[in-house]
């Protein structure tokens, strides 16, 4: 009887316990939750992030130098101050709405905790260099973690640095860490803080590499831990852990593949890995998971380059560098890579192997995101602090190697300061905006935060533009990342509007670029001009329309606004639609030119750098396609 | 475990070599030299235990006996070359160990801060420091005329269109076709920078109500404004925004440790600092 009551007891205390944390907590986290958070009927507004952000506990970004936590990278992304690994003071101009720290899960902290190891513990002698030169402060550490990189590309990496239980051990006691900190900082309705992580699948020095996001919290994701890439051609094994990670929590995952341009044509292949053609089945899954590609980023941009796309005189930004060679540079890439490795034409292909399967493995929206390795989601030329902790502003940054001694060819100028992910959310949440991103409704810029809106349906005339147009979009269309359902005896009509950023640069023309599959099954594109500023005094000759203008002043690296538009719209009727072709069509809006990271870095420094060194540029913004696919 | 309170275990984990390296660094750091007559060296039991321990956990298998007296020698060794080179001063001037020693402090002289927990007294200081931070964001409800981009001849239409708009007639002819709404109806003050840019919300907050004004220059151009009504936020309460004041107390809490620590020792130094002519 007594054992009884006692038990009884304990389990009434056990409960008042609980009930008891569960509004210790509620009041602990002194926030709302998701569900207190209101939604408006349709996205009214853009959120802006950065989805590929690495901290110190990436191998490779500690390796640079990093020496900025999770912590300080969030921080730094809800528009506090914060001091850089090499102590110079870093905010950004406007904080950005959401963020996905997305470390290496391979070898997690690993280079970290090398670093803390007491060194008499250390016994390999390579590794016992890397851990000297790693003391000895930022430019040792550089040139330690090309090492490493290089070892890790040639597989000679000393094997206590790989020890998988060790690893695994780390790893998780790491992930836990960083999950803590990520739900500190993640504020329903104000900020959104992602848990996810990046998938560095590597073959032969091709870059295959994904980012992974969860739609969920720590409860849920605490129930998993980051996946160690492996070598494969196509990452079933990820595509296996996300169906796990589903099927045990609920929750759900995505996945963003990133710098195709330096897979040497691995990205989008045509092919099963086998070398038979792409299954439906494999097209399928890939679409399934993998609904939004980074198109735009440090390491270059992805979406055309000018031996696939000679016609287009705007497909080269970007491109210069990184088409030289794979990401490690470990073999050169040919002309005939270049179709696997850039986005317009994987959108080309994916609709070919639609046509054939039934199935479209590239129908993807498009972001831009910084993949920085600072701690920092800088994607301002004027406030760009670099690939990684090495090339943070300084007065020799623009014209070293891009990795110290690697001899890639490639050079710390063609880095871009790009980009962002802007997202068409109904709320700033874990949920609304990562279902928005599973719905494709985002953009890709390389920086600037223009506001873009395209919708496209059967009846769209230019009287629409005024009023509540962007209700009329949503309700008599679809809007960016969407498929257009076919209607007989119609053409496609677009609603098209592009607002400047409104602490940048005016516009200079919006373009629509559509691609298409003719019954034999050849894939064309074609770039129109569709609205462009200065209209009065810029024809269209040939196709072509005159260049908007030069207002940059190199030697100040400023530039004016009296050329361009702060606001460009249209509504737009594909003039050459074909019903029977399978199509898509994106925007792509350019801003008149501005001067380039290396520009300001000029003038801040006081340096003076070689000719071949590009100082203007015309910063961008690309939408996720519409698809027309013929009844 | 977050980050640090990870490399502050970390740092413990070493303990021996630790407390070793850690005395000698604050008997050198307050100024009094280190007894270097200490010519004893104790492998003691513990200590054997420890590096079998180790060798344990990088090698999974324990070492043999012949492996382990290896371990127990290239002890000594490093024990004894470390007091032989700390005897002759070389430790100054290397980047290494002084880049180490500074980073043992400093993970010293935080580890503590990542484990407390700030009283409601102090957060509610920290929120009073700046209330603006931590306040619902001022809402506008407006409506908007847009004139164009920044021009005399944008100037002079919105003048005429303001003298239309407050004699109660339209002046939807001076309108510039733009994608953006002429009515917004509370909006938070980050939504309308968003569009606007940051300075035009800024203006908001200071034009009267329910009266057509301008032009009010924003990222875009340049606007007639009548804003209709405006937010006014409540103070904020703590225990609506918790987590944002912890996470800024954990953070600030950090860098005065850190540079309290630093003042501290260096409150023991003479430091003059000669500028070459």
């Amino acid at each position: 009887m007594r054992g009884k009551t006692l038990l009884a007891a304990m389990l009434l205390t056990g409960t008042m316990l609980t009930a008891g944390c569960d509004q210790a907590e509620r009041t602990l986290f002194g926030k709302q939750s998701e569900a207190d958070i209101k939604q408006t009927a349709y996205p009214e507004r853009v959120y802006w992030g950065d989805t590929h952000l690495h901290t110190a506990n990436s191998v490779d970004a500690f390796g640079f130098g990093n020496r900025l936590a999770p912590e300080e990278a969030l921080r730094f992304a809800q528009g506090q101050e914060v001091t850089s690994t090499n102590g110079l003071k870093a905010k950004l101009d406007r904080p950005l709405d959401f963020l996905v720290i997305s470390d290496h899960a391979e070898g997690l902290g690993s280079t970290k905790a090398l670093y803390d190891a007491p060194r008499m513990m250390i016994s390999d002698p390579q590794m016992l260099r890397w851990y000297d030169m790693m003391h000895k402060g930022p430019a040792q550490s550089v040139v330690a973690m090309g090492e490493i990189l290089k070892a890790r590309g040639n597989g000679t990496m000393p094997a206590a640095l790989n020890d998988p239980v060790k690893g695994k051990e780390r790893t998780a006691k790491i992930w836990r860490g960083h999950i803590d900190t990520v739900e500190k900082y993640n504020h329903p309705g104000k900020f959104t803080a992602f848990l996810g992580f990046e998938y560095t699948l590597m073959q032969g020095g091709n870059n295959l590499h994904r980012n992974v996001i969860f739609r969920d919290g720590g409860d849920k994701v605490g129930q998993i831990e980051p996946l160690d890439p492996t070598t494969e051609l196509w990452p079933d094994k990820l595509y296996d852990y996300m169906d796990a990670y589903e099927q045990k929590t609920g929750g759900k995952v995505l996945a963003i593949p990133h710098n195709s341009n330096l897979s040497n044509g691995l990205m989008f292949m045509l092919t099963e890995p086998n070398g038979g053609p792409l299954t439906a089945a494999s097209a399928k899954r890939r679409a399934a998971r993998e609904p939004i590609v980074e198109i735009t980023q440090i390491k270059g941009d992805s979406e055309a380059h000018p031996f696939l796309s000679p016609n287009d005189e705007f497909s080269g930004y970007g491109t210069a560098g990184w088409d030289k060679n794979n990401l490690l540079g470990t073999q050169p890439t040919k002309p005939g890579d270049y179709a696997g490795s850039y986005v317009r034409e994987a959108l080309k292909r994916g609709m070919q192997i639609e046509a054939k399967t039934g199935e479209n493995p590239y129908k993807f929206g498009l972001i831009g995101s910084t993949d920085s390795h600072t701690s920092l989601a800088t994607g301002d030329d004027n406030n760009f602090f670099g690939k990684h902790a090495g090339v943070e502003p300084n007065n020799h940054r623009a014209k070293d190697d891009f990795v110290p001694g690697a001899n890639s060819g490639k050079m710390n100028w063609q880095s871009l300061a790009s980009g962002y992910a802007a997202v068409w959310a109904t709320a700033n949440t874990r949920s609304a905006l990562w279902d928005a991103l599973q719905r494709r409704e985002v953009y890709a810029t390389t920086g600037p935060r223009m506001v873009v809106r395209f919708f496209a349906g059967w009846d769209f005339t230019s009287a629409d533009l005024s009023g509540d147009w962007v209700k009329a979009g949503y309700t008599r269309g679809v809007p960016m990342g969407g498929q257009l359902a076919a209607k007989a005896g119609a053409k496609p009509s677009f609603l098209i509007s592009a607002l400047k950023d409104p602490i940048g640069a005016n516009l200079d023309r919006v373009q629509v670029v559509k691609g298409w599959v003719d019954k034999a099954g050849q894939s064309h594109e074609k770039v129109f001009d569709v609205v462009w500023s200065n209209a009065d005094t810029r024809k269209q000759a040939g196709g072509k329309l005159a260049p908007v203008g030069d207002t940059v002043d190199t030697a100040t690296a400023t530039y004016q606004n009296t050329i361009g538009a702060p606001t460009l719209t249209t509504v737009w009727t594909d003039p050459e639609f074909d019903p029977t072709a399978r199509a898509f069509y994106y925007l792509r809006v350019l801003e008149i030119p501005t001067p380039t990271w290396v520009a300001y870095d000029m003038v801040r420094f006081k340096v003076a750098l070689g000719a071949e060194i590009p100082l203007k540029q015309q910063e961008r913004a690309y939408t996720s396609p519409i698809w027309f696919t013929p009844s | 475990m977050n980050w640090r309170n990870g490399a502050a275990h970390l740092l413990r984990e070493p303990i021996v070599h630790f407390l070793i390296a850690g005395a000698l660094v604050f008997a050198l750091m307050s100024g009094r030299a280190p007894d270097l007559g200490e010519r004893r060296i104790v492998v003691n039991e513990a200590l054997v235990s420890r590096l079998a321990n180790r060798w344990t956990e990088s090698f999974r298998r324990a070492p043999s006996q012949e492996e382990l007296d290896g371990l127990i020698a290239e002890y000594v060794r490093d024990q004894v070359y470390y007091r032989e080179a700390l005897s002759l001063g070389l430790d100054q001037d290397d980047e290494v160990v002084m880049r180490r020693m500074r980073n043992k402090m400093l993970a010293l002289a935080t580890s503590d801060v990542e484990a407390a927990t700030p009283s409601d007294a102090e957060l509610q200081k920290l929120i009073d420091k700046d209330p603006a931070r931590y306040a619902a964001e001022v809402t506008y409800s407006f409506d908007q005329l847009y004139l164009g981009a920044e021009s005399p001849a944008a100037r002079a239409k919105a003048a005429e269109a303001l003298k239309l708009l407050q004699a109660g007639q339209s002046a939807d002819r001076f309108a510039q076709p733009a994608p953006i709404p002429s009515n917004y109806s509370q909006n938070a003050a980050s939504d309308v920078a968003a569009v606007f840019g940051g300075p035009f919300a800024d203006s908001l907050l200071g034009l009267p109500l329910g009266q057509w004004t301008g032009p009010v220059s924003s990222g875009l151009g340049l606007h007639v404004v009548r804003v209709a009504a405006r937010s006014n936020p409540a103070r904020p309460e703590l225990e609506k925004v918790r987590q944002q004041v912890t996470n800024d107390w954990h953070n600030s809490a950090r860098q005065r440790a850190e540079e309290a620590a630093y003042r501290k020792v260096l409150a023991n130094y003479d430091v003059v600092i000669e500028q070459p002519k």
